[in-house]
Order: structure tokens, then sequence, then C-alpha cells
């Protein structure tokens, strides 16, 4: 087991090094020169060369890629071209407000997709199975911005139940309060796809042998579902959830935008904006991290769950 | 001593900005939203009377307008003793006065090419600085310039203190000590910017009042139209200004508020901003550029295919109106008789084009003269907004057998492209940083070909002309010139100017005393609230 979290870690850093060099070509083959942008509306050569001497882009490729490489190693990666701000300080001040709006998300809608897919696949070709399907299928097509502007409109506006945006000083207050409905339209958006999704994975252990045989033992319903199949279908659902959660580094831009929450996904999108290349940096190299870290939990969670796999 | 207690703290006014700021560190930025927030903070020697148009200069922290000798060459200017900048923990405990040397050391630092000012560009035809006395500031320019004035009321050539400045470092763009009438109170960036009125302000009064009559003001980021539209309705702010893609919803077609909203209280102040959109042609291109007959012809037939009239229906829906002269409504020097030559008629495009040997082919579009083939390459970003620009170019130039080629790149990159000289044609934009006309038509200079000279064009007699305007202070002379000088550009059809937008601003009920200035975008100093 020891043995293979340390190989584990070990391909951490070829990965990483692969990330590194994708950011970094594909930042300087098609993201825009950050000089121009920080020129503002008279760009004179001379202040293009200062800006692009000072920002560190007049160096060769290599010397920026080892700048790249020493940041990933000691974490800093220095401030913001167009802010300022050190990029250390703009994760500890947005990471919060997109985790108290992705955090509940991700569990609720992973609590209700699993009763829901559960429900669905035990009434199997039923009018319910059929009726959520379809609701499913028509909700799935349906684009989020639809859904935010919808219920922006319609819960917020018209009916003034949640505030239409903002963002609060306290956790309580954004999460009852602010976060409320960026929650719920996450939710009804995540819905859709999680249920079919589980939903499969459920049929797939219903119609095994071993259901059968725990029925024939005599076994009661709610022991053979919750039990025995919630259980075997644990892997493929462990699997989705911890895919989803480096996504929570990256926030949920249109969710935040709509919604004025000063998280992380708007930050990333002023970044791309502003071609500020060390909020970029910093966004992807950790998002990667947490890719890597999760997908080692997961896969070391596999064998809590079940005890068959072997971990080589 | 009032201090700022003529402001009520109760009193907030609560608006939003459509844009994230990046900072209040006034030679740093360059975006609109750091500029407002840095125009209530800080104080220039000048400023504008708040209510008379066209824009007219007035002292702020000055005794008076700035004596100009030397043929417009030096400018010298008196600072009024006893104002002092707000309290911060910088200035441990003491108050520190604002003086001619808080002045000197602001302009300089646009200069500093370590700070790698955007603006640096308007402060460039400064010569030196001196200080004969505390409260005495002298400017030297390099050459005679009699619109340097407006360029001391620019809100980021307000005062810094060295002291806050050298302390804050890296973070006094988080951290802006000035001597405006309001001082930052809470900043959460690209989030929340709170003011509150700075206690030591010194005495302004309008409409014998003291000023500010407010406590404070509450600006959110809100990108997006419909939270900030709705947000408004809602009562959640109180004046809104970014509703141009939802301005049919509350303006009738005659520019009026729509009842309904009206009933609800609520005003509408409508202007014109001090901006040109336009088209430009590359006059160094080799298909479209240069100053032959049938080059002229070709530019001549593409701006006469333009309906300008659909891009303001259908794109600005209805809140804009034509730009005639190159100077805008409410800038010194703009000449609201002109009429631009250069009318929709594409009957007129075709016959001119087949004079000139422009030649439809089988295909159906139209050959160089030479017989070569004719493509024009319009440049615009992957927005939805410029994609709206890309299809009325496309009938356009289809109404004169023109073959469009739209190349699409990043922002950046088109700059980039464009100060190279080596974009075919392309749409811009320019609001006034001054309300003043040279700020317009030194758009056109050819010295400033590959800088802000978008179309690169080079013409001695519109040079020759520019050259003498830069003279004469702002008078009959000057506009003469400029009258010659739009109808150069005109005949050689450099630009095709589109259209000025309407700013529509939104109030609740409770706002008084607002009024859209020109130039001036932190009006909050001169509002109320019920």
């Amino acid at each position: 087991m020891s043995s293979y979290f340390f190989r584990r870690l070990w391909q951490f850093i070829p990965t990483l090094l692969g990330v590194v060099l994708l950011v970094f070509f594909l930042f300087n083959w098609v993201g825009g020169d950050p000089a121009y942008i920080l020129a503002g509306k008279i760009a004179s050569p001379e202040l293009i060369e200062n800006i692009r001497r000072s920002l560190g882009v007049d160096q060769p490729y290599w010397v920026q890629l080892w700048i790249f490489v020493k940041q990933i190693a000691t974490a800093d990666f220095g401030v913001s071209w167009s802010t300022n701000e050190r990029v250390s300080q703009i994760f500890a001040t947005r990471l919060g407000p997109s985790l108290t709006v992705l955090v509940p998300l991700l569990l609720v809608s992973t609590v209700i997709a699993l009763a829901a897919a559960m429900l669905v696949a035990y009434y199997r070709g039923s009018l319910t199975d059929r009726g959520i399907m379809i609701a499913c299928t028509v909700g799935q097509s349906v684009s989020i911005l639809v859904y935010i502007l919808l219920l922006q409109y319609w819960l917020a506006y018209q009916l003034g139940w949640f505030p239409v945006q903002g963002w609060g000083s306290t956790l309580g207050e954004n999460l009852l309060g602010y976060a409320a409905l960026p929650i719920l339209v996450g939710v009804i958006v995540s819905l859709a796809p999680d249920i079919r999704l589980y939903r499969t994975f459920f049929l797939d252990e219903i119609g095994q042998d071993y259901v059968r045989t725990a029925r024939a033992k005599g076994l009661g319903e709610g022991r053979v579902i919750w039990l025995h199949v919630l259980r075997n279908a644990a892997i493929p659902i462990t699997t989705n959830v911890m895919m989803q959660i480096p996504g929570l580094l990256a926030g949920a831009f249109l969710i935040e935008r709509f919604f004025s929450i000063p998280g992380i996904g708007r930050e990333v999108i002023l970044a791309v904006e502003r071609s500020d290349f060390p909020v970029i940096k910093a966004v992807t190299v950790y998002v990667a991290i947490a890719t890597m870290v999760v997908n080692l939990l997961a896969d070391l969670t596999y064998r809590m769950l079940d005890p068959r796999v072997q971990l080589k | 001593m009032l201090g700022a207690y003529a402001a009520d703290p109760s009193k907030i006014l609560r608006i939003t900005f459509q844009a994230a700021e990046t900072g209040f560190d006034p030679v740093k930025v360059s975006d609109y939203y750091s500029g407002t927030v840095i125009e209530a903070i800080f104080d220039p020697l000048l400023t504008y009377d708040y209510l008379a148009r066209p824009a007219k200069l007035v002292p702020n922290t000055a005794t008076a307008l700035p004596q100009i000798t030397d043929k417009g060459r030096t400018y010298r200017v008196a600072v009024k003793p006893g104002i002092y900048f707000a309290d911060d923990p910088v200035f441990k405990g003491q108050k520190r006065e604002l003086t001619a040397l808080d002045y000197a050391y602001s302009l300089r630092r646009f200069l500093d090419p370590k700070n790698r000012s955007p603006y640096a560009f308007l402060f460039e035809g400064i010569a030196g600085i001196e200080t004969p006395d505390r409260h005495t500031l002298v400017i030297r320019l390099k050459q005679p310039d009699f619109n340097f004035s407006h360029v001391l009321a620019f809100p980021l050539a307000g005062a810094v203190a060295r002291e806050a400045i050298e302390h804050y470092g890296d973070e006094s763009a988080a951290k802006p000590v000035g001597s405006g009438p309001f001082r930052l109170k809470s900043y959460a960036r690209s989030s929340k910017i709170v003011l509150e009125a700075n206690p030591g302000y010194r005495e302004v009064l309008h409409d014998g009042a003291r000023l500010p009559r407010i406590g404070g003001v509450e600006i959110s980021i809100m990108e997006e139209t419909q939270s900030r539209w709705l947000a408004f309705q809602r009562g959640d702010t109180d004046i809104e200004y970014q509703l141009a893609e939802v301005a049919p919803t509350f303006i009738t077609a005659d520019g009026q508020l729509k009842p309904e909203f009206a009933k609800r209280g609520i005003k509408l102040e409508r202007s014109i901003d001090p901006e040109i959109i336009y088209l430009y042609f590359n006059m160094q291109d080799k298909t479209v550029g240069g100053l032959s007959k049938e080059r002229i012809a070709l530019r001549r037939a593409i701006a006469m295919a333009y309906k300008i009239e659909d891009q303001i229906r259908i794109i600005r829906k209805g809140q804009a109106i034509r730009a005639q002269y190159p100077i805008p409504p409410g800038v010194a020097g703009h000449d609201p008789e002109y009429r631009s030559s250069l009318a929709y008629d594409p009957r007129a495009a075709n016959a001119l084009l087949d004079k000139f040997g422009y030649k439809k082919g089988p295909d159906g579009y139209r050959r160089l003269p030479d017989g070569g083939p004719l493509v024009i390459r319009y440049s615009s970003t992957p927005s939805e907004r410029d994609r709206q620009f890309d299809e009325l170019m496309k009938r356009s130039l289809d109404s004169i057998g023109i073959r469009l080629e739209i190349h699409k790149d990043r922002f950046p990159e088109l700059i980039k492209l464009e100060n190279q000289c080596r974009l075919m044609m392309r749409g811009a934009a320019w609001i006034a940083d001054y309300p003043d006309g040279d700020n317009f038509m030194q758009l056109l200079y050819g010295p400033n070909a590959g800088q802000s000279n978008n179309a690169c064009y080079r013409s001695p007699e519109y040079d020759k002309r520019y050259e003498r305007s830069r003279l004469l202070p702002d008078g009959p002379e000057r506009n003469q010139l400029y009258r010659e000088m739009a109808r150069i550009m005109e005949t050689d059809t450099v630009w095709l100017l589109t259209d000025s937008r309407y700013r529509n601003v939104l109030m609740q009920p409770r706002v008084k005393g607002y009024t859209k200035h020109p130039v001036m975008h932190a009006e909050w100093l001169y509002i109320d609230l019920e």
C-alpha cells in the first residue's frame, strides 16, 4: 500500500511537468501580449518595451520557463500583472466565497441525485422512471445560462425569496442568504446528468446475480438496495464525485458573475481577459495538483469500499 | 470647523461598476472604473464646473487658474494653503498639509519609467517642474501648449503623498491616501469598494451647502446587465448607467423614460458621451491605403456602403447618434453645424467603383483595377458584439460587390498589429481624456502613427494645420483649422465616423442633485440623498 502511495507521488512530477509545459506554451502561443493591455490607450514602443521588461516577458523562453518552475517549487507565483495583488492573496480571499457555494452544491446535489437515481432504478420502466428520465433529458439540454436568468428573475426579483445578487461578510449571512439561490441553480443544473449517470450505475448492480441471491435469501428490499447495491455502485459514484472536487478550486464563473460572488471563477475570467499570466499559472497548477491528489485519494478509497480491489 | 460633518453618515449612495477596477494608484491605472474612484479620493489642481456646459475649467486646490506665460510654455499655479491629506497611519498622527511639492512629486511619477504609467503620454510635454516655495508650482513645457490646464484637471493628476507611496510600496494601489472628498473605507478587490466622506475635507460649497452631503459610496462590481437591471429595479442600487443592452425596456423611441418607470419616481438623465466611434482604413495598406485616386475611391465607396443607421438601430438599439465631426459634442472645438460628406449611398458607391476600374468578375465580386483579387480584411475580436459588426460589414460590402474576409484575434493582438500598421480595417473608439478638441485631432497626426493614430495616416496638409492648432488656445482661429483638418481627413477618407453613444443614467427617486458631467465621473461629491 505504502509503496503504491509513494510510487503515485513520484508520478506527480512528470504529470506536473507536462501541465507546466502545456500551459506555458499555450499562453505564449495563443495568449495575448499583456504589454498591450497594460499600456492603456496610447502604447508607445518605449512603453511597450518597458512593460515587457518589467514583466520579464522579454526574457528567453527557457528563462521564463525556469522562473515558472521555481514559482511552483516555492508556491510563490508573485503578483498579478494587472492589479499588483499577490497571487497568494487572491487565492486566500477568493477561494472562501467559491467554496461557500460549491461545497454545499456538491453535497446537496450528490445526495439528491443518489436518492433520485436509486428510486428510478428501482422502479425501472415505471411511469416515475420515464417521467424523471424525460425531465432529466430536457433539463440537461437547457443551458445553465437560461436557468440563471430565469431563476434570478423569477425567484429573486419577482417573488423576492432571495437577494438578486451580492455577498455579505459572514458565513451565515452568505450561506443562508446570498449563496442560497446560486446553490439552488447549481443543484438544478447538476441533478439531471448526475441522476442519469447514477441510475445506470444502480441498474448495472440491480441486475447482478448477488442481488437476486440476496432477495432469494429473504433479505428486505431496503437492505438489498442500501447495503448491497449502493456499496457496489459506490466505486463509480465515488469516481464521479471525486472528479468534481478539483473543479471547486476553479470556481463556477457564470454563477459567480451573475450573482456577484467574489470567487475564484470570476478571478480566472478576469485573468484570462487581462492576459494575467501569474494568476492563470497558479490556477492551472493548483487545479492540476488537486486533480492528482484527488485521483490518488479516490484510488485509496476504492480499496476501502471494496477489499477486492488491489492497488498495484 | 464643520469638517465632513455636513456629510450624513446614514446617506450611502449605492452604485455599480460593470467591470472590475484594477487599483487606486493614479500612475498605474488606465481603466475607467479605477479612475472614477481615484477622482473621488485625490485632488487635482484644477477641476471642472459641475454645471457649466461645455465643460469649464475651475480651480480645485489651486487658488486660481494657472498663469500661462512664455507663449504657452510655462504654467505657474498657486496651491491653496491649509488643505490636508486624509488621516492615515503613515502620517503618525500628524496633520499632513498638501503642498506644491506633492504635485511636483505626483506629476514626476508619471514620467518615471519604473511606474510604466499608461497615461505617461499626457505628461510627456513636461520639460521641468519647479517649486519656488511650498505653495507654488511652476511647470515648464517642451513646446507651447495652451491646453495643458486640462491635463492639470485630469483626475489621475491628483496629488499623492510621497511618504504614503513609499510606505505602502506595491500595496499603494490598495491604500490610496488623498485629500479628496472621500477616502477608502473598505475594499474587496473586484467585488466591493466602500468609500466614506473624508472627515478632514476642506470647505467646499455648492448651492449654499457644504460638500459632500452623503456619508459614503458603496460600489458593487456587477458584470452582468441582468443583475444590474434587476438590482436597480428592486431598489438595491441608487444610480445605474450601464444598461445600454436593455435601454429599450425603459426608454421610449423618442428618448423619454417610459411612463411605468416615471410613475415610480425613477428619473432618467440622458447625455451624449464625449466619444467618437469610427471605422478606420490603414493608410499604409497595399490594398486600401495610399492617396491615389482609385484608393480614395475604394475607401469612399466602402464608407458610402456602410449603413450607419443600421449600426445605431440594430447594434446600439437606438442609443447613439450619428457622429459627423471628429470632435464630439461637449468637447471644446466641436462644430454642431458640420455635416459629413460621407452619406450612405450604395448606388453612388457602386458607380464610383465602376468609374475607377474595380470591375466585377464572373463570381459577382469586384477585382482591383489591375485585375488582381480584391479582398477587404476587416479585423475584430471574437466577442458577440463584434460579430454583429462583422455581419453589418458583410452586408455593406456585399451591396457593392466587394469580398470581405473577417480577421479574428484577441484584443491585445489586434492592438499589437494595429501599432505595427498591419491591420487593413478595423472599428475603433476614443473617449475624451479631457474635454478639448486636441485630444481627438491628435488621432490623425502623422508622428502619432503606430500609437494613437491607428490609421497610420500621414498627410502633410493635415499635420501642418495640427501643428499650428497646438499653438493656439480654444477659439475661432483654432476651430477653423479643425474644420479644415476634418475636411482633409474626409477627402482622403481615412475614417468613417459612425456614432457617439447616449449615456442613459437612471436614478431612484431619493437621488438629488445629480447631473452627468461630460468628463467628471465621480459626481458623488455633489449628490444628496433623501
